[in-house]
């Protein structure tokens, strides 16, 4: 579908205004803020991820499903080149962002691609010698931010997207780990919006969390949503079926059924699909 | 190994069968009385009653489900499905009771002419039993055929609505008809009226039909 | 109904057995209490009698001519004072530091961050690093000897400052790469997904987590250097005069508290106690203050708790 070399400026970047015969092909790629194409993905022998094929829609929350071991973790950690910081770990295929760039060329570098693709993970992972302010400011600083005042404005609007600056404003100075379950991973997603990115990946973001803390981030999720393209990966389908627009639903490996939530929901497609959503296994 | 909400549907699935067999025997028995002039307006009455009971219960059980275990795809089509059946149900038994109120109203009729009365009865009967048999075993391809029927009861519905009001000639000539009905209003307005309820009972069987085939497939049926 | 028998029955069983043993139960958790309790004190008890012969014969002889006087003669009237032996000490102490600090803190780094798996050169390195630990520190004053007292043709502060260091870099490394394994991955995990550089966030956030654990480790190889008597024999020799340069040889506690010891006087010997008590506060200070100094946060650094 995008192979590689074909007269391409650069193997990476497809610069659509020079193209001829592939802009129709690139425009449909542009509708999609990540499209996934062609992943494999390996520990070591043992095959994790086998030819996904996936068009995640911008604005808009995506929640990938299935039960353990199915490979929902291992495909987002995939997405900000995260999974081959396992030892061992390998991946093959195609990610294009913004039908422009494809973050598994080798001219790409991975730790760039991190910045435009954040990451709030399970269980919430607070810098643990940082205050609050330490905290969100953390990424900006240690990626060569030096204007203050700009990071104090970004840090405000980081809490604020996080829906924590009202319960922080006046103890930005306090150690991060001091705060409540719930608070620390509005904190950690904090950190994350502080990036600018234009992806969030959340990896089971509740799933540490009371039910009240959870509804929050979901909420959460729901108005972030307008500006950035979120992704998160669930064992809990209710919250699957509550949060996201668009639902994918994965099983040993395989990408099995993906579609607009509600229709996954009321008329699912695959048998596999509805034997698990209605519990039957996994 | 069952799920809980697998005890909750099995209760509602019951609830439904014994509906079906309480309405069946009611629009059968309404019928019956019509034809042979049997007095069981108490019967059919209680019935009636207790089809009303058990589609609340129906209507209670399905909210219950849906609070307490989230019930997604083909359970909850079938959740959604049995509440609008169990409402198709009742009206069977409301529309028997319609009947035997209407022939006590009414009084004698043993001498009308109540061909198309029970031709009609006839179809719907066929009607109702295929519907449940469509019920108890999730056939989808039922709908077509109750679709068919309905035609076929629509189209006598019609019929004899324009034969009473004009009737052809060939039918002046009959004297059954002119003797009999034209001097006995209780004739042609208990067929009529009678006519009308079956016609809505065959109606709703057709919706049990859609029901089933939105269980199956996801996709309800367009009501004609 | 049988089958509800038997459970019954196996449930009396055992509630039973768990009767009778209760009782056992409460005396074995008192007799291994008492264990526990003699263990302690004999740990402690020896510990606090050294301690206490130090402070008892060592007090008296603390004076400020002993801490600022050097030696006299010997068997003189006028005894003079070890400050030559303190001076030396810190001196030494500081330069090993400075040498075997760094050294140790980066192979500790490098062995946790970078190589924590089973390749053949970091276990190599562990394997070298846990060799050196257990070498005699006799053997490592004798490799200083050799190494730079023969070579550049006297005893010196900075030989004795090079082996004091080979003792302590095994200690520091492997202080380092267990409080740094520690640090749990879910951290280098948040830097790494903030697109932070490695280095980065090993410097920045590792290691600042790990900070307490170890200046730990750095304090515990000073207060093992410090009382290293062997290798500064065959070092720096030890002396009477106070620091020249770091070419020359310098005197330091423990050389001047076996010397002293040596000596068949008793004004020698009572200087003697005086220099082991003040060994043991010098190295008491130093710990404070390191931990002091690099703890100005305020608030501590634990494991976070969710």
């Amino acid at each position: 579908m995008t192979p590689e070399n074909e007269g391409f400026l650069d193997g990476a970047l497809l610069n659509p205004s020079s193209k001829k015969g592939n802009d129709l092909h690139l425009k449909q790629e542009q509708r999609y803020k990540v499209s996934i194409k062609n992943l494999d993905a390996w520990f070591g022998t043992k095959q994790a991820l086998k030819n996904i094929n996936l068009d995640i829609k911008p604005n808009a929350a995506t929640a990938i499903i299935g039960p353990s071991g199915c490979g929902k973790t291992t495909l987002i950690r995939c997405l900000n080149r995260m999974h081959e910081m396992t030892p061992g770990a390998t991946a093959k295929g195609h990610i294009i962002i913004d039908g422009d760039i494809d973050i598994y060329h080798k001219s790409v570098d991975p730790v760039i691609i991190k910045r435009r693709i954040g990451m709030v993970f399970q269980k919430p992972n607070p810098f643990p010698t940082m205050s609050i302010y330490d905290n969100v400011s953390a990424g900006l600083k240690l990626n060569g931010v030096k204007d203050k005042r700009l990071i104090k404005d970004v840090v405000k609007e980081s809490l604020e997207g996080a829906a924590l600056w009202d319960e922080v404003k006046d103890e930005l100075d306090k150690p991060g780990i001091g705060l409540s379950g719930g608070q620390q991973q509005r904190l950690c997603i904090a950190r994350a919006l502080a990036m600018q990115p234009e992806v969030l990946l959340m990896d089971e973001p509740t799933s540490a969390l009371d039910p009240i803390a959870s509804s929050k981030i979901e909420e959460l999720v729901h108005v972030l949503k307008k500006e950035l393209t979120i992704i998160t990966v669930t064992h809990n389908m209710l919250q699957a079926a509550r949060v996201s627009d668009y639902t994918a639903f994965m099983y040993l490996g395989e990408l099995i059924e993906y579609g607009p939530t509600s229709q996954i929901f009321k008329t699912p497609q695959k048998e596999l699909t509805e034997r698990y959503i209605s519990g039957k296994f996994g | 190994m069952t799920r809980l909400l697998d005890l909750g549907i099995d209760r509602i699935s019951n609830v439904i069968m014994d509906m079906a067999k309480i309405s069946e025997n009611s629009v059968f028995a309404a019928i019956e009385s019509y034809q042979e002039s049997t007095h069981i307006k108490k019967q059919i009455f209680d019935w009636s009653e207790k089809l009303r009971v058990l589609q609340e219960e129906v209507s209670d059980l399905a909210i219950e489900l849906i609070a307490r275990y989230q019930p997604v795809a083909s359970d909850l089509r079938f959740i959604k499905s049995c509440m609008e059946i169990s409402y198709g149900f009742s009206r069977f038994g409301r529309y028997s009771y319609d009947i035997v109120d209407l022939l006590e109203t009414m009084g004698s009729i043993s001498d009308c002419d109540k061909s198309a009365v029970l031709e009609m009865a006839k179809t719907v009967r066929g009607m109702i039993l295929l519907s449940l048999q469509a019920l108890q075993s999730r056939d989808k391809s039922a709908g077509e055929k109750l679709y068919q029927m309905d035609d076929t009861v629509d189209t006598l519905y019609r019929k004899y609505l324009r034969d009473i009001i004009t009737p052809s000639q060939e039918q002046q000539n009959e004297k059954r008809l002119t003797d009999s009905n034209n001097n006995n209003p209780r004739c042609y307005i208990s067929a009529l009226l009678i006519l009308r309820y079956l016609e809505r009972i065959s109606d709703h069987a057709c919706y049990i039909g859609d029901s089933v085939h939105y269980v199956v497939t996801g996709v309800s049926s367009p009501r004609r | 109904m049988h089958e509800n028998e038997q459970i019954s029955g196996n449930r009396r069983k055992i509630q039973d057995i768990m009767l009778r043993h209760s009782s056992k139960r409460r005396l074995m958790d008192k007799i291994v209490s008492a264990l526990a309790v003699v263990g302690v004190l004999a740990a402690i008890i020896p510990l606090g009698s050294i301690l206490l012969e130090v402070i008892k014969n060592g007090a008296s002889a603390i004076t400020i001519e002993l801490v600022t006087q050097p030696p006299g003669a010997m068997g003189s009237a006028t005894s003079g004072g070890i400050a030559p032996a303190i001076q030396g000490t810190l001196i030494v102490i500081g330069l090993a530091t400075l040498i075997g600090a760094p050294v140790g803190i980066l192979t500790g780094i490098f062995l946790s961050e970078f190589a924590p798996g089973n390749g053949l050169f970091p276990s190599a390195v562990r394997l070298f690093s846990d060799v050196l630990t257990g070498l005699p520190s006799v053997v490592i004053g004798i490799v200083g000897y050799l190494t730079i007292v023969l070579t550049t043709g006297s005893f010196s502060v900075l030989a004795g400052a090079f082996s004091l260091s080979i003792i302590m870099i095994p200690i520091v490394v492997r202080i380092t790469e267990e409080t740094l394994k520690i640090v749990p991955n879910s951290i280098r995990e948040a830097g790494q997904s903030l697109g932070i550089a490695k280095w980065k966030i090993t410097l920045f956030i590792v290691l600042k987590s790990a900070k307490s654990g170890v200046i730990t480790g750095i304090v515990l190889a000073i207060s093992r250097i410090a009382g290293e008597t062997a290798p500064l024999i065959m070092t720096i020799l030890g002396t009477s005069l106070f620091f020249s340069s770091f070419t020359n040889p310098v005197d330091a506690l423990p050389l001047r508290i076996w010397r002293l010891a040596s000596q068949p006087y008793d004004s020698a010997h009572s200087q003697g106690w005086g220099a082991a008590l003040i060994l043991i506060i010098v190295v008491m200070i130093l710990s404070m203050a390191l931990r002091l100094l690099t703890q100005r946060k305020g608030f501590k650094v634990k494991a976070s708790h969710v």
